[in-house]
Parts: structure tokens; sequence; C-alpha cells
């Protein structure tokens, strides 16, 4: 079985691009990216070669928790099959001196906050572009309101 | 390094032009240009041709030559570009390189663009990119700008809808506008959300349209006297990478903006009117503190104070912008600074700015890890 074949098991469909998160031990996500042992550089999504200083990236959990930077919800037609309406997020993670796009929990879309703490889940949201249904990963709510 | 000069622009109407081609825009646009120039299509030594959907709407590519026969110009060399939004400005930016380099003595530039079909989707960044795959489009990166713009500098919902009611009230002027019906910041509001807290009216319409500029050495630009206007800077810059981009201190905007003060030698308060890349009302907002016209965060202040309408001491995008003019993409570039030179020209009619002497076009076009792919900006003087 390959591994995109276990990531199938896992998340109900093919992820929407490999390399952007996988499952610990106990079964909660986490996002992978790529860091620089030269500058200390991290980035995600993984990218071979370091944008600062172009040295050979090494692959590095990223962890799955952050606070949101700034959010919205898009209400029109959404790409890629996303539900309507959906809602997105720059995040600051935790574990990594980052500032990600990522999609938020649909389920409560336009019910986020700026400095809100948000922790990833993983799901099938949407298709690829085809219609083939896709794993998707997204934020939510750490604490309830 | 030789002077630039424009000696002639036109600019299409902007809208659905459902009987029109690419081509046809775009010789539509050249040969005003040339006609506004009094120069003929043999005389031109060399043309850029910038054009961003045709390729993915109709399958056409390499358009340049084929608008460029259009109009008479053969064997001279014809580059095509696409650069995002600063498709046209790119183009125009590098005409003026091919002037300053002594490369050529009649330079034309087109942007041509034809969106209003029923395929083109929500605009993003293509199917190889995480954040487009991930729902990542034109209004979303704006909308996100908007809110934290909001939480940072205290924003309000009202003086993001007056950058609308400002650009209408210009648009109104401007009968190649395509929206030109005045408006209040209460209907602003009121329409549909297309991305908290963006509603429709604060979102660019797509449209058809074209631009055309003939860009001269100075002895071609002699022939065309008192009209001529002086290309005091062209600056085309690319964003950054960065760990944890801030999307309310636009970097790159500004260093921009800078760079291009700095080469022609003015500050903002040179400045007597400017066409900047309003696609959202929060661009508008940023663009104002980018080029110096207010202080970091007091954008939304600024426009609510009416420095920027008809009338005011800064007037921005008399055109109407791209939220009123509209922004068929590889046309804007080439538009807006086509805008500038009539102002300089005093031939802007009901929306002129009274004794304009320097103008700024700032263009930006793309979507790459929270910054823009490229920015461009012009300083035009008379
Ligand atoms: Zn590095």
């Amino acid at each position: 079985m390959t591994a995109a074949r276990v990531l199938d098991h896992v998340f109900g469909a093919p992820p929407i691009a490999g390399g952007l998160f996988d499952v610990d031990a106990s079964g909660a996500p986490f996002l992978m990216g790529g860091h620089c042992d030269q500058c200390d550089r991290y980035v995600f999504p993984y990218s071979e070669s370091c944008p600062a200083c172009l040295s050979g990236m090494k692959h590095v959990r990223l962890g799955g928790e952050g606070v949101i930077y700034s959010h919205t919800t898009v209400r029109t037609k959404p790409p890629y099959g996303l539900p309507q309406p959906y809602s997105v997020a720059f995040i600051d993670l935790n574990d990594a001196p980052l500032r990600i796009f990522a999609l938020l929990d649909h389920s409560m879309a336009g019910g986020f906050r700026i400095g809100d703490r948000v922790k990833l889940k993983v799901g099938v949201i949407g298709h690829d572009g085809e219609g083939d249904p896709r794993a998707r990963g997204y934020f939510t709510l750490k604490d309830s309101r | 390094m030789a002077a630039a000069y424009i000696i002639g622009a036109s600019t299409t109407a902007f809208g659905p032009q459902p009987e029109k081609s690419i081509v046809s825009l775009g010789r539509d646009a050249a040969l005003a240009a040339l006609s506004d120039a009094g120069v003929d299509s043999a005389s031109v030594n060399m043309g850029f041709f910038a054009n961003v959907f045709g390729p993915l709407l109709f399958g056409d590519t390499t358009i340049g030559q084929d608008v460029f026969g259009a109009i008479g110009v053969q064997r001279a060399p014809i580059i095509n570009i696409e650069n995002a939004c600063t498709s046209g400005s790119s183009a125009f930016h590098l005409a003026v390189q091919a002037i300053e380099a002594d490369a050529a003595d009649i330079v034309v530039v087109v942007g041509a663009e034809k969106m209003c079909v029923p395929t083109l989707g929500l605009v993003g960044g293509g199917q190889s990119d995480y954040a487009s795959r991930n729902g990542m489009a034109a209004p979303v990166g704006f909308a996100m700008r908007a809110a934290r713009h909001m939480h940072e500098f205290g924003t309000t919902l009202q003086q993001f809808a007056a950058v609308t009611v400002k650009s209408r009230a210009f648009a109104a002027k401007n009968p190649l506008a395509q929206f030109r019906k005045p408006t209040n910041v209460e209907e602003v509001l009121a329409g549909p959300m297309i991305a908290d807290p963006l509603t429709r009216a604060q979102c660019c319409p797509i449209a058809d349209g074209a631009s055309a500029i003939v860009v001269a050495s100075e002895k071609a630009a002699r022939a065309n006297g008192a009209r001529a206007v002086r290309v005091n800077a062209s600056v085309l810059t690319s964003g950054e990478s960065v760990s944890a981009p801030d999307i309310v201190r636009w970097g790159t905007d500004i260093r921009t903006c800078a760079l291009a003060y700095e080469k022609a030698g003015v500050g903002p308060d040179d400045v007597d009117v400017a066409e900047c890349h309003d696609a959202f009302s929060i661009s508008e907002i940023l663009h104002y503190e980018a080029l110096g016209f207010c202080a970091a965060g007091e954008g939304g202040r600024f426009v609510e104070s009416g420095a920027s309408a008809p009338g005011g001491r800064k007037p921005v995008n008399p055109s109407g912008g791209l939220l009123s003019r509209g922004h068929p993409v590889a046309a804007t570039g080439v538009a807006q600074i086509s805008e500038i030179v009539l102002h300089l020209r005093g031939e802007a009619g009901a929306r002129q700015t009274p004794d304009a002497k320097v103008g700024v076009a700032q263009c930006m076009g793309g979507d790459k890890d929270g910054d823009t792919k490229s920015c461009t900006v012009v300083v035009l003087s008379r």
C-alpha cells in the first residue's frame, strides 16, 4: 500500500496536494513544511530550496495550532467546489515563525475574529478542479466561545 | 541616458463589447494613439503588446503581431507581455527602457483585454498554486487586508465605501467609464457581500477594452511640441517571500513608490494627480499610504476628508479607476498612464485637474505569499 493510499484511508479522500499535512500517532493532524539549516528559515508549503539562501530544505513538522492574523468569508460562487460561504485566514503558527494562508471551518463561516486561537483539522472539502473529492486542511476554534 | 516622452495616448471605452475581438480592440486604441501623436505606422521602430486572458479564454497566443499587423507595422520587433494587472505598465516600462537605451525613436505600447465571456470564473493563481487551491482568489487577499486595516487602524466600513462613492463621482465625468451613476455610502454598503467586509461595489468590474501609448525619443518628440509629456521615472519591481508578511504596511508598494519618487526627483507633495490600482476599495486606501499622500494607517480618514475627490487637493483616479471605469486587466496599466497624460496636457475635459504639472500612475498585479507579484510606478511631468 502506497503512502497516498494510507492517507486516502485516514482522510476519506486523497489530499489536495502531497506533503501539506499528516497525522501523528494519536490521530491529531499537523502541517508539514520546510526548514533551512543554513539560515533558520521556515516555509509552508514545502519547497526544495530555501527562498533566502537556495540551500536544500529539510521536511519538518509545523504543528497544528496558531492565531488568526486576519480573515475573510467569501460569499460568491466558490472555486474547487469549496463550501458557500467559506472562510479563510492568515494564521500565525505557534510552532514556527510563519504566517500561512489556510481554510477555516466552514461550519462556522463568518464566526471568526482576529486573535482567535485555532487548531488544524483535516476533512473532505471540495474537489480537485475536475470534480474528484479531496481532503483539505482547515482550522477551527481551539477553545469554545 | 536618453530621455523618454509620451507623444500619443488613447483609450477605448471600457465595458462589455461582445462585437469586438482582442485584435480589434487593440487596433482601435493603437490607431487612435498614432493619430494623437501625429505619426504613421511606418515610423514605429518597436512594439510591446500586453494581454493576459487571450490564452486562457480563447486559446490565442502571441497576439501582438496580429494587432501590430492590423495597424500596418510589419518587420519591426514586437514583444508580447504578460505580467498580471501590470502587464500594460510593464510593457510601457520596457518601451521607456528601449527609448532610454537609444534603441528606438518611436515605440508603441498596446494593452488589450477581452474578459466579458461566460467562461471567466473567479480570477486566481491557477491549479498548481497551494493558495488558489485552498480558496485564494482575487478579492480574498484584499478582504483580509481590509479586515486587518480595520483592526489595526480603526478604519471603518463607511471609509471603505467612501472610496467607491468618490470613484463614481469622477466616473460621472468620464464618458468612457463603465459605471457612471453617482452613489452614496449607504447604497455601497447595502449591496451584496463578496468577501467580508467588501461589498460588490467595492470590487472592480471586469471589462473589455484597450489602451495605447506612443513613447518617443527627445528628437522624435520635438515635432509634438508642447503636448509631449516627459517620463521622469518608470519603475517595475516584484514582490518578496517573507515568513510573516505585513499585509497593511505593504512593503513592495511602499518601496516601489519611493524608488519612483527618488528616480524622478519629486516627492508626494509635488504630485498634482494620481491614478492607482484600486481593484478594491481597500487597495486605494493602501496605495494612498504607499504613495505618501497620508501617513500609514490614515488612508481611510484621507478619503473620508474629500482630499482625493473631485476638487480635492490630491485627486486620485480621476478616470473613475478600476472600480468605476472597469478593469480589462492588460489594458489597465496603459490606461492609467494615458489618463495622467490627459491631465498634464490639459485635455481631461470635465475631470481636468487644474494646472497639473506632475502626475503618478501606480499599478500592481498578482498575488503570491501575501504580497503582490509585480508593482509599477510611473512619474510623468510637463
Ligand atoms: Zn536558507
